[in-house]
Protein backbone atom coordinates (compact mmCIF):
# COMPACT_ATOMS: atom_id res chain seq x y z
CA UNK A 1 0.00 0.00 0.00
CA UNK A 2 1.21 3.23 -0.93
CA UNK A 3 -0.30 6.46 -0.90
CA UNK A 4 1.37 8.84 -3.38
CA UNK A 5 1.17 12.86 -3.31
CA UNK A 6 -0.30 14.33 -6.62
CA UNK A 7 -0.63 18.11 -5.90
CA UNK A 8 -2.33 20.55 -3.90
CA UNK A 9 -6.37 20.50 -4.51
CA UNK A 10 -6.17 24.05 -5.77
CA UNK A 11 -3.72 22.94 -7.78
CA UNK A 12 -6.42 21.48 -10.53
CA UNK A 13 -9.65 23.63 -10.90
CA UNK A 14 -13.15 22.29 -11.10
CA UNK A 15 -13.74 21.09 -14.53
CA UNK A 16 -10.27 20.28 -15.87
CA UNK A 17 -7.98 17.81 -15.60
CA UNK A 18 -3.79 17.93 -16.20
CA UNK A 19 -1.35 14.90 -16.15
CA UNK A 20 1.24 14.89 -13.13
CA UNK A 21 4.03 12.61 -13.02
CA UNK A 22 4.67 10.39 -9.72
CA UNK A 23 7.62 9.42 -9.81
CA UNK A 24 7.59 8.29 -13.49
CA UNK A 25 4.11 7.44 -13.60
CA UNK A 26 1.85 9.92 -15.74
CA UNK A 27 -1.27 10.56 -13.99
CA UNK A 28 -4.50 12.35 -15.16
CA UNK A 29 -5.66 14.06 -11.91
CA UNK A 30 -9.31 15.16 -12.96
CA UNK A 31 -11.69 17.72 -10.94
CA UNK A 32 -15.14 17.24 -11.56
CA UNK A 33 -16.36 19.69 -9.35
CA UNK A 34 -17.99 17.41 -6.48
CA UNK A 35 -14.20 14.98 -6.24
CA UNK A 36 -11.51 14.19 -7.85
CA UNK A 37 -10.09 11.50 -10.15
CA UNK A 38 -6.95 9.97 -11.10
CA UNK A 39 -6.21 7.77 -13.74
CA UNK A 40 -4.09 6.88 -16.76
CA UNK A 41 -3.99 9.92 -19.32
CA UNK A 42 -4.98 7.33 -22.28
CA UNK A 43 -8.64 7.16 -23.34
CA UNK A 44 -9.14 3.24 -23.45
CA UNK A 45 -10.71 3.82 -26.58
CA UNK A 46 -7.92 4.32 -29.24
CA UNK A 47 -4.89 5.80 -26.41
CA UNK A 48 -5.86 9.83 -27.19
CA UNK A 49 -4.38 12.03 -24.57
CA UNK A 50 -7.06 13.09 -22.31
CA UNK A 51 -5.05 15.92 -21.08
CA UNK A 52 -6.16 17.56 -24.62
CA UNK A 53 -8.73 15.69 -26.00
CA UNK A 54 -11.37 15.48 -22.71
CA UNK A 55 -14.03 17.93 -21.73
CA UNK A 56 -15.22 17.50 -17.99
CA UNK A 57 -18.59 19.12 -17.71
CA UNK A 58 -21.84 18.09 -15.22
CA UNK A 59 -19.80 15.15 -13.53
CA UNK A 60 -19.19 13.58 -17.32
CA UNK A 61 -15.60 12.99 -18.95
CA UNK A 62 -16.25 13.29 -22.72
CA UNK A 63 -12.90 12.21 -25.16
CA UNK A 64 -13.95 14.55 -27.92
CA UNK A 65 -12.45 12.07 -29.93
CA UNK A 66 -15.26 9.59 -30.54
CA UNK A 67 -17.53 10.45 -27.76
CA UNK A 68 -16.98 8.48 -25.40
CA UNK A 69 -17.94 9.59 -21.71
CA UNK A 70 -18.41 8.40 -18.36
CA UNK A 71 -20.03 9.72 -15.16
CA UNK A 72 -16.94 10.48 -13.07
CA UNK A 73 -19.18 9.59 -9.81
CA UNK A 74 -20.07 6.52 -10.62
CA UNK A 75 -17.32 5.22 -13.33
CA UNK A 76 -20.52 4.33 -15.51
CA UNK A 77 -19.90 4.20 -18.93
CA UNK A 78 -21.85 6.76 -21.36
CA UNK A 79 -22.50 7.85 -24.77
CA UNK A 80 -20.17 5.61 -27.22
CA UNK A 81 -17.89 4.41 -24.78
CA UNK A 82 -17.36 0.64 -24.76
CA UNK A 83 -14.70 0.52 -21.74
CA UNK A 84 -14.43 1.39 -18.54
CA UNK A 85 -12.20 3.93 -17.00
CA UNK A 86 -9.30 2.68 -14.80
CA UNK A 87 -8.67 4.60 -12.14
CA UNK A 88 -6.36 4.89 -8.52
CA UNK A 89 -7.94 5.50 -5.44
CA UNK A 90 -8.22 9.10 -4.26
CA UNK A 91 -7.85 10.85 -0.75
CA UNK A 92 -7.73 14.34 0.08
CA UNK A 93 -5.10 15.58 3.47
CA UNK A 94 -4.73 18.57 4.82
CA UNK A 95 -5.84 20.27 1.21
CA UNK A 96 -3.42 17.29 -0.43
CA UNK A 97 -4.51 14.89 -2.94
CA UNK A 98 -2.73 11.67 -2.59
CA UNK A 99 -3.58 8.25 -4.86
CA UNK A 100 -3.08 4.61 -3.98
CA UNK A 101 -0.06 3.70 -7.03
CA UNK A 102 0.86 0.25 -6.54
CA UNK A 103 1.70 0.47 -9.59
CA UNK A 104 1.20 1.52 -13.23
CA UNK A 105 -2.27 1.48 -14.56
CA UNK A 106 -2.50 1.04 -18.28
CA UNK A 107 -5.29 -0.32 -20.71
CA UNK A 108 -4.36 -3.25 -22.57
CA UNK A 109 -4.91 -2.47 -26.31
CA UNK A 110 -3.91 -5.47 -27.77
CA UNK A 111 -5.88 -7.54 -24.83
CA UNK A 112 -7.29 -10.16 -27.45
CA UNK A 113 -4.34 -11.81 -27.73
CA UNK A 114 -3.46 -12.51 -24.36
CA UNK A 115 -7.03 -13.87 -23.71
CA UNK A 116 -8.08 -17.35 -25.05
CA UNK A 117 -10.87 -18.05 -27.18
CA UNK A 118 -13.46 -18.00 -24.39
CA UNK A 119 -12.60 -15.04 -22.50
CA UNK A 120 -12.13 -13.19 -26.06
CA UNK A 121 -15.93 -13.73 -26.50
CA UNK A 122 -16.91 -13.16 -22.79
CA UNK B 1 -23.72 -15.17 -45.99
CA UNK B 2 -24.82 -14.57 -41.90
CA UNK B 3 -24.83 -17.60 -39.27
CA UNK B 4 -28.38 -18.54 -38.58
CA UNK B 5 -28.24 -16.87 -34.85
CA UNK B 6 -28.37 -13.38 -36.63
CA UNK B 7 -31.84 -12.15 -36.52
CA UNK B 8 -31.84 -10.74 -40.18
CA UNK B 9 -32.96 -13.13 -42.67
CA UNK B 10 -33.51 -10.45 -44.68
CA UNK B 11 -30.25 -8.97 -44.55
CA UNK B 12 -28.06 -11.39 -46.76
CA UNK B 13 -30.81 -11.87 -49.31
CA UNK B 14 -30.97 -7.89 -49.80
CA UNK B 15 -26.91 -7.76 -50.09
CA UNK B 16 -25.73 -8.20 -53.91
CA UNK B 17 -23.15 -10.51 -55.23
CA UNK B 18 -20.20 -8.68 -55.11
CA UNK B 19 -17.31 -8.73 -57.38
CA UNK B 20 -15.84 -12.38 -58.05
CA UNK B 21 -13.59 -14.35 -57.15
CA UNK B 22 -15.26 -14.17 -53.41
CA UNK B 23 -13.13 -15.20 -50.84
CA UNK B 24 -14.84 -16.09 -47.06
CA UNK B 25 -14.00 -14.07 -44.45
CA UNK B 26 -14.61 -15.02 -40.56
CA UNK B 27 -14.88 -12.46 -38.24
CA UNK B 28 -14.67 -12.39 -34.28
CA UNK B 29 -15.50 -9.67 -32.04
CA UNK B 30 -16.20 -9.20 -28.61
CA UNK B 31 -19.53 -10.38 -28.86
CA UNK B 32 -20.09 -12.14 -31.68
CA UNK B 33 -18.46 -14.75 -34.11
CA UNK B 34 -19.44 -14.30 -37.79
CA UNK B 35 -18.90 -15.26 -41.39
CA UNK B 36 -19.46 -12.90 -44.55
CA UNK B 37 -18.13 -12.94 -48.16
CA UNK B 38 -15.59 -10.55 -50.02
CA UNK B 39 -15.30 -10.01 -53.54
CA UNK B 40 -11.90 -9.30 -55.08
CA UNK B 41 -12.82 -5.80 -55.78
CA UNK B 42 -14.19 -4.55 -52.43
CA UNK B 43 -12.29 -3.68 -48.81
CA UNK B 44 -13.12 -6.00 -46.20
CA UNK B 45 -15.18 -2.80 -44.39
CA UNK B 46 -17.54 -2.46 -47.61
CA UNK B 47 -17.57 -6.54 -47.39
CA UNK B 48 -19.10 -6.48 -44.02
CA UNK B 49 -21.23 -3.37 -44.36
CA UNK B 50 -22.94 -4.34 -46.88
CA UNK B 51 -24.05 -7.73 -45.83
CA UNK B 52 -25.93 -6.35 -42.57
CA UNK B 53 -22.56 -6.61 -39.97
CA UNK B 54 -21.91 -3.67 -38.51
CA UNK B 55 -18.19 -2.96 -38.00
CA UNK B 56 -16.74 -0.39 -36.31
CA UNK B 57 -16.07 2.84 -38.35
CA UNK B 58 -16.34 6.49 -38.78
CA UNK B 59 -14.76 7.59 -42.18
CA UNK B 60 -14.29 4.74 -44.20
CA UNK B 61 -11.37 6.46 -46.11
CA UNK B 62 -8.43 6.04 -44.15
CA UNK B 63 -7.67 8.48 -41.68
CA UNK B 64 -9.70 7.59 -38.88
CA UNK B 65 -8.62 4.26 -37.76
CA UNK B 66 -11.66 3.40 -36.27
CA UNK B 67 -11.96 0.22 -38.31
CA UNK B 68 -8.62 -1.26 -36.86
CA UNK B 69 -8.42 -5.42 -37.07
CA UNK B 70 -5.71 -7.96 -36.88
CA UNK B 71 -5.44 -10.76 -39.66
CA UNK B 72 -5.23 -13.86 -37.60
CA UNK B 73 -5.41 -16.55 -40.71
CA UNK B 74 -4.78 -15.71 -43.94
CA UNK B 75 -3.78 -13.22 -46.66
CA UNK B 76 -4.66 -9.27 -47.24
CA UNK B 77 -4.07 -6.52 -49.92
CA UNK B 78 -3.68 -2.77 -48.27
CA UNK B 79 -4.31 -0.27 -50.66
CA UNK B 80 -2.69 2.70 -48.86
CA UNK B 81 -0.12 1.37 -46.46
CA UNK B 82 0.93 5.04 -45.15
CA UNK B 83 -3.02 5.97 -44.25
CA UNK B 84 -3.09 8.14 -41.34
CA UNK B 85 -5.38 5.83 -39.56
CA UNK B 86 -2.97 3.39 -40.09
CA UNK B 87 -0.11 5.26 -38.08
CA UNK B 88 -0.96 2.92 -34.13
CA UNK B 89 -1.29 -0.34 -35.87
CA UNK B 90 0.47 -2.94 -34.73
CA UNK B 91 1.79 -4.22 -38.15
CA UNK B 92 3.99 -6.55 -36.83
CA UNK B 93 1.13 -8.75 -34.99
CA UNK B 94 -1.16 -8.24 -38.69
CA UNK B 95 -3.35 -5.19 -37.71
CA UNK B 96 -4.99 -3.74 -40.63
CA UNK B 97 -7.48 -0.93 -41.45
CA UNK B 98 -10.72 -2.97 -42.62
CA UNK B 99 -11.28 0.25 -44.91
CA UNK B 100 -7.99 -0.12 -46.72
CA UNK B 101 -8.01 -3.95 -46.66
CA UNK B 102 -8.74 -6.78 -49.25
CA UNK B 103 -9.30 -10.36 -49.49
CA UNK B 104 -6.15 -12.02 -51.01
CA UNK B 105 -7.63 -15.65 -49.52
CA UNK B 106 -9.93 -16.94 -47.61
CA UNK B 107 -9.58 -14.74 -43.46
CA UNK B 108 -9.52 -14.92 -39.92
CA UNK B 109 -10.39 -11.40 -38.52
CA UNK B 110 -10.74 -10.56 -35.60
CA UNK B 111 -11.90 -7.23 -34.39
CA UNK B 112 -11.56 -5.61 -30.68
CA UNK B 113 -14.85 -4.04 -30.33
CA UNK B 114 -18.70 -5.42 -29.89
CA UNK B 115 -20.26 -6.19 -33.38
CA UNK B 116 -23.63 -6.89 -34.22
CA UNK B 117 -25.65 -8.56 -36.93
CA UNK B 118 -28.52 -7.58 -38.16
CA UNK B 119 -30.72 -4.97 -39.34
CA UNK B 120 -29.69 -0.93 -38.49
CA UNK B 121 -32.43 1.69 -38.87
CA UNK B 122 -29.97 2.96 -41.62
CA UNK B 123 -30.23 1.22 -45.26
CA UNK B 124 -27.53 -1.19 -45.85
CA UNK B 125 -24.92 0.14 -47.93
CA UNK B 126 -24.30 -1.15 -51.85
CA UNK B 127 -21.70 -1.06 -54.76
CA UNK B 128 -23.26 1.07 -57.70
CA UNK B 129 -21.60 3.37 -59.73
CA UNK B 130 -22.29 6.80 -61.18
CA UNK B 131 -21.47 9.70 -63.92
CA UNK B 132 -20.74 13.07 -62.95
CA UNK B 133 -23.69 15.31 -63.76
CA UNK B 134 -24.56 19.22 -63.36
CA UNK B 135 -21.27 20.88 -61.59
CA UNK B 136 -21.36 24.81 -60.30
CA UNK B 137 -19.16 26.92 -59.11
CA UNK B 138 -20.20 27.76 -55.58
CA UNK B 139 -17.93 30.31 -54.93
CA UNK B 140 -14.02 30.58 -56.27
CA UNK B 141 -13.35 27.56 -54.61
CA UNK B 142 -16.33 25.27 -53.62
CA UNK B 143 -17.85 23.28 -56.45
CA UNK B 144 -21.54 21.55 -56.27
CA UNK B 145 -21.57 18.38 -58.33
CA UNK B 146 -24.36 16.02 -58.97
CA UNK B 147 -23.84 12.40 -59.09
CA UNK B 148 -26.06 10.30 -61.59
CA UNK B 149 -26.61 6.90 -60.28
CA UNK B 150 -26.58 3.51 -62.17
CA UNK B 151 -29.29 2.72 -59.26
CA UNK B 152 -31.09 4.59 -56.94
CA UNK B 153 -29.98 4.91 -53.55
CA UNK B 154 -32.22 5.47 -50.41
CA UNK B 155 -30.34 7.41 -47.31
CA UNK B 156 -30.59 8.97 -44.21
CA UNK B 157 -30.56 12.86 -44.14
CA UNK B 158 -26.39 13.44 -42.80
CA UNK B 159 -25.12 10.43 -44.58
CA UNK B 160 -22.14 10.18 -46.89
CA UNK B 161 -20.67 8.41 -49.80
CA UNK B 162 -17.35 7.32 -50.65
CA UNK B 163 -16.35 7.92 -54.15
CA UNK B 164 -13.55 6.44 -56.45
CA UNK B 165 -12.15 7.46 -59.24
CA UNK B 166 -10.37 4.89 -61.40
CA UNK B 167 -6.42 5.12 -61.77
CA UNK B 168 -6.83 7.82 -58.67
CA UNK B 169 -5.74 5.96 -55.67
CA UNK B 170 -8.23 5.90 -52.82
CA UNK B 171 -11.69 6.88 -51.75
CA UNK B 172 -12.97 10.21 -50.91
CA UNK B 173 -16.64 10.45 -48.54
CA UNK B 174 -18.48 13.24 -48.81
CA UNK B 175 -21.71 13.63 -47.45
CA UNK B 176 -25.23 14.37 -49.35
CA UNK B 177 -26.36 17.63 -49.82
CA UNK B 178 -30.05 16.73 -50.86
CA UNK B 179 -32.55 14.35 -49.63
CA UNK B 180 -34.80 12.43 -51.57
CA UNK B 181 -35.80 8.43 -51.25
CA UNK B 182 -34.92 6.70 -54.11
CA UNK B 183 -32.61 9.04 -54.80
CA UNK B 184 -31.52 8.34 -58.55
CA UNK B 185 -28.99 11.72 -58.73
CA UNK B 186 -26.97 12.62 -55.42
CA UNK B 187 -25.57 16.27 -54.79
CA UNK B 188 -22.31 16.68 -53.24
CA UNK B 189 -20.22 20.05 -51.98
CA UNK B 190 -16.52 20.08 -52.53
CA UNK B 191 -13.90 22.71 -51.74
CA UNK B 192 -10.94 22.82 -53.49
CA UNK B 193 -7.23 22.24 -51.98
CA UNK B 194 -3.72 22.56 -53.24
CA UNK B 195 -2.85 19.21 -54.99
CA UNK B 196 -6.11 17.32 -54.17
CA UNK B 197 -6.27 14.65 -56.63
CA UNK B 198 -9.97 14.03 -56.73
CA UNK B 199 -10.21 18.10 -56.46
CA UNK B 200 -8.18 18.59 -59.73
CA UNK B 201 -9.69 15.76 -61.62
CA UNK B 202 -13.45 17.16 -60.51
CA UNK B 203 -12.30 21.20 -61.40
CA UNK B 204 -10.76 19.60 -64.21
CA UNK B 205 -12.43 19.57 -67.90
CA UNK B 206 -12.23 15.45 -68.38
CA UNK B 207 -14.61 14.08 -65.78
CA UNK B 208 -17.43 14.19 -67.58
CA UNK B 209 -17.03 10.40 -69.33
CA UNK B 210 -15.31 8.44 -66.36
CA UNK B 211 -17.86 5.95 -65.04
CA UNK B 212 -17.18 6.71 -60.90
CA UNK B 213 -17.43 3.62 -57.64
CA UNK B 214 -20.13 4.77 -55.42
CA UNK B 215 -20.33 3.33 -52.16
CA UNK B 216 -23.12 4.13 -49.60
CA UNK B 217 -24.87 5.19 -47.62
CA UNK B 218 -23.01 5.61 -44.56
CA UNK B 219 -22.13 7.13 -41.20
CA UNK B 220 -24.29 8.11 -37.94
CA UNK B 221 -24.70 11.40 -37.60
CA UNK B 222 -28.32 11.33 -39.06
CA UNK B 223 -31.14 13.29 -38.96
CA UNK B 224 -34.67 11.19 -38.18
CA UNK B 225 -38.13 13.45 -38.07
CA UNK B 226 -39.68 10.43 -35.75
CA UNK B 227 -37.47 11.74 -32.95
CA UNK B 228 -39.16 14.87 -32.44
CA UNK B 229 -36.18 17.27 -31.01
CA UNK B 230 -35.18 20.64 -31.30
CA UNK B 231 -32.21 21.23 -33.35
CA UNK B 232 -28.43 22.24 -33.01
CA UNK B 233 -26.11 22.53 -36.34
CA UNK B 234 -22.78 23.57 -36.35
CA UNK B 235 -21.05 23.55 -40.04
CA UNK B 236 -17.73 24.89 -40.78
CA UNK B 237 -17.13 25.25 -44.58
CA UNK B 238 -18.08 21.99 -46.94
CA UNK B 239 -19.19 20.74 -43.50
CA UNK B 240 -22.38 22.54 -43.96
CA UNK B 241 -23.66 19.49 -46.96
CA UNK B 242 -25.20 16.84 -44.40
CA UNK B 243 -26.48 19.75 -42.44
CA UNK B 244 -28.62 20.72 -46.18
CA UNK B 245 -29.70 17.31 -46.11
CA UNK B 246 -31.29 17.54 -42.57
CA UNK B 247 -32.64 20.51 -43.57
CA UNK B 248 -34.29 19.53 -46.05
CA UNK B 249 -35.82 16.25 -44.85
CA UNK B 250 -36.81 18.39 -41.53
CA UNK B 251 -38.64 20.80 -43.85
CA UNK B 252 -39.97 18.45 -45.91
CA UNK B 253 -41.69 16.56 -43.20
CA UNK B 254 -43.04 19.45 -41.23
CA UNK B 255 -40.48 19.03 -38.43
CA UNK B 256 -40.54 22.70 -37.96
CA UNK B 257 -43.88 23.19 -37.31
CA UNK B 258 -43.38 22.19 -33.66
CA UNK B 259 -39.74 21.94 -33.53
CA UNK B 260 -36.63 24.79 -33.30
CA UNK B 261 -33.22 24.56 -35.29
CA UNK B 262 -30.83 26.33 -34.74
CA UNK B 263 -28.05 26.53 -37.66
CA UNK B 264 -24.64 28.18 -37.56
CA UNK B 265 -22.01 28.20 -40.74
CA UNK B 266 -18.84 29.14 -40.70
CA UNK B 267 -16.85 30.74 -43.59
CA UNK B 268 -13.88 32.94 -44.05
CA UNK B 269 -15.43 35.77 -45.45
CA UNK B 270 -19.05 37.05 -46.91
CA UNK B 271 -18.04 35.82 -50.50
CA UNK B 272 -17.62 32.62 -48.93
CA UNK B 273 -21.02 31.52 -48.11
CA UNK B 274 -22.91 29.60 -50.72
CA UNK B 275 -26.06 27.54 -50.48
CA UNK B 276 -27.97 30.36 -49.59
CA UNK B 277 -30.70 30.66 -51.27
CA UNK B 278 -31.56 27.06 -50.46
CA UNK B 279 -30.98 28.13 -46.65
CA UNK B 280 -33.10 31.03 -47.04
CA UNK B 281 -35.90 29.24 -48.95
CA UNK B 282 -35.25 26.94 -45.42
CA UNK B 283 -35.77 29.63 -42.75
CA UNK B 284 -38.98 31.02 -44.55
CA UNK B 285 -40.77 27.74 -45.26
CA UNK B 286 -40.01 27.20 -41.13
CA UNK B 287 -42.56 30.09 -39.88
CA UNK B 288 -39.84 31.69 -37.24
CA UNK B 289 -38.65 27.93 -35.87
CA UNK B 290 -35.48 28.10 -37.93
CA UNK B 291 -32.40 30.32 -37.41
CA UNK B 292 -29.58 30.32 -39.76
CA UNK B 293 -26.46 32.26 -38.63
CA UNK B 294 -23.18 33.22 -40.95
CA UNK B 295 -20.07 33.35 -39.12
CA UNK B 296 -17.74 35.16 -40.88
CA UNK B 297 -13.89 34.38 -39.28
CA UNK B 298 -12.12 36.88 -41.25
CA UNK B 299 -14.35 40.05 -41.86
CA UNK B 300 -17.07 42.19 -39.59
CA UNK B 301 -20.48 42.16 -41.37
CA UNK B 302 -21.58 45.40 -41.86
CA UNK B 303 -25.10 44.15 -40.82
CA UNK B 304 -26.68 42.02 -38.50
CA UNK B 305 -28.49 40.25 -41.68
CA UNK B 306 -26.97 39.82 -45.21
CA UNK B 307 -26.96 42.17 -47.59
CA UNK B 308 -28.63 39.48 -50.16
CA UNK B 309 -30.27 37.28 -48.01
CA UNK B 310 -31.77 39.03 -45.27
CA UNK B 311 -33.48 35.83 -44.01
CA UNK B 312 -29.99 34.91 -42.86
CA UNK B 313 -27.96 36.41 -39.95
CA UNK B 314 -24.62 37.53 -39.63
CA UNK B 315 -22.10 36.85 -36.86
CA UNK B 316 -18.54 37.94 -36.67
CA UNK B 317 -15.56 35.45 -35.61
CA UNK B 318 -15.12 31.67 -35.21
CA UNK B 319 -18.20 29.70 -35.73
CA UNK B 320 -18.24 27.86 -32.25
CA UNK B 321 -18.07 31.30 -31.03
CA UNK B 322 -20.60 32.77 -32.71
CA UNK B 323 -22.92 29.57 -31.66
CA UNK B 324 -21.74 30.19 -28.21
CA UNK B 325 -22.61 33.53 -27.71
CA UNK B 326 -26.22 33.27 -29.66
CA UNK B 327 -27.31 30.11 -28.10
CA UNK B 328 -26.57 31.59 -24.03
CA UNK B 329 -29.27 30.38 -22.07
CA UNK B 330 -31.70 28.94 -24.77
CA UNK B 331 -30.47 25.61 -25.71
CA UNK B 332 -33.43 23.92 -25.39
CA UNK B 333 -32.30 20.34 -24.69
CA UNK B 334 -31.42 20.12 -28.81
CA UNK B 335 -30.11 17.09 -30.50
CA UNK B 336 -26.91 18.36 -31.89
CA UNK B 337 -25.02 18.39 -35.25
CA UNK B 338 -21.30 19.16 -36.10
CA UNK B 339 -19.43 18.53 -39.36
CA UNK B 340 -15.98 20.81 -40.29
CA UNK B 341 -12.64 21.00 -39.81
CA UNK B 342 -10.94 19.28 -36.70
CA UNK B 343 -10.51 22.09 -34.62
CA UNK B 344 -14.09 23.50 -35.35
CA UNK B 345 -15.23 20.27 -34.50
CA UNK B 346 -13.29 20.62 -31.14
CA UNK B 347 -14.49 24.00 -30.23
CA UNK B 348 -18.30 23.39 -31.13
CA UNK B 349 -17.93 19.86 -28.94
CA UNK B 350 -16.14 21.90 -26.42
CA UNK B 351 -19.01 24.69 -26.00
CA UNK B 352 -22.14 22.00 -26.67
CA UNK B 353 -21.49 19.76 -23.72
CA UNK B 354 -19.62 22.66 -21.06
CA UNK B 355 -22.22 25.66 -22.18
CA UNK B 356 -24.97 23.68 -23.45
CA UNK B 357 -24.86 20.94 -21.14
CA UNK B 358 -25.74 18.35 -24.01
CA UNK B 359 -24.65 14.75 -23.51
CA UNK B 360 -22.46 13.02 -25.81
CA UNK B 361 -24.96 10.66 -26.95
CA UNK B 362 -27.03 13.64 -27.91
CA UNK B 363 -24.21 14.77 -30.35
CA UNK B 364 -24.23 13.22 -33.75
CA UNK B 365 -20.82 13.80 -35.58
CA UNK B 366 -18.49 11.53 -37.74
CA UNK B 367 -15.11 11.73 -37.59
CA UNK B 368 -12.54 12.39 -40.82
CA UNK B 369 -9.60 13.18 -38.99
Amino acid sequence: MSWKYLCDVGDVAANTARVIDVEGIPVLVVNYGRGFRAMPPLCPHMEEPLADSSIVANCVLTCTKHLWAWNLETLDMQGEAEKPLKTYDVKEEDGRLLALIEQELTYDFEEEDELDDAAFFS
Amino acid sequence: MLPSSAEAPGVARAADPGPEPVRQVTLESRTSRLDFACGAGETLLQAGLRQGVALPYECATGTCGSCRARVMDGEVEVAWEDAPGAARLRRERGDILLCQARARSDLRLRVPAAVGAGPSRCRLPQHRTGVIGERRLLTHDVMHFELVLSAPMSFEAGQFAVIRVPGLEGGRAYSMVNYREEARRLEFVVKRKPGGGFCDWLFGPGCGQQTLEVFGPLGSATFHPGERRNLLMVAGGSGIAGMMSILARASDGNHFRDHKARLFFGVRRLADGFYLDRLEDCVARAGGNLEVTLALSDETPAAATHPAHPRIRLAAGLVHDAMAEAMQGRYDNPLAYVAGPPQMVDGALRVMITQGQIAASDIRHDKFS
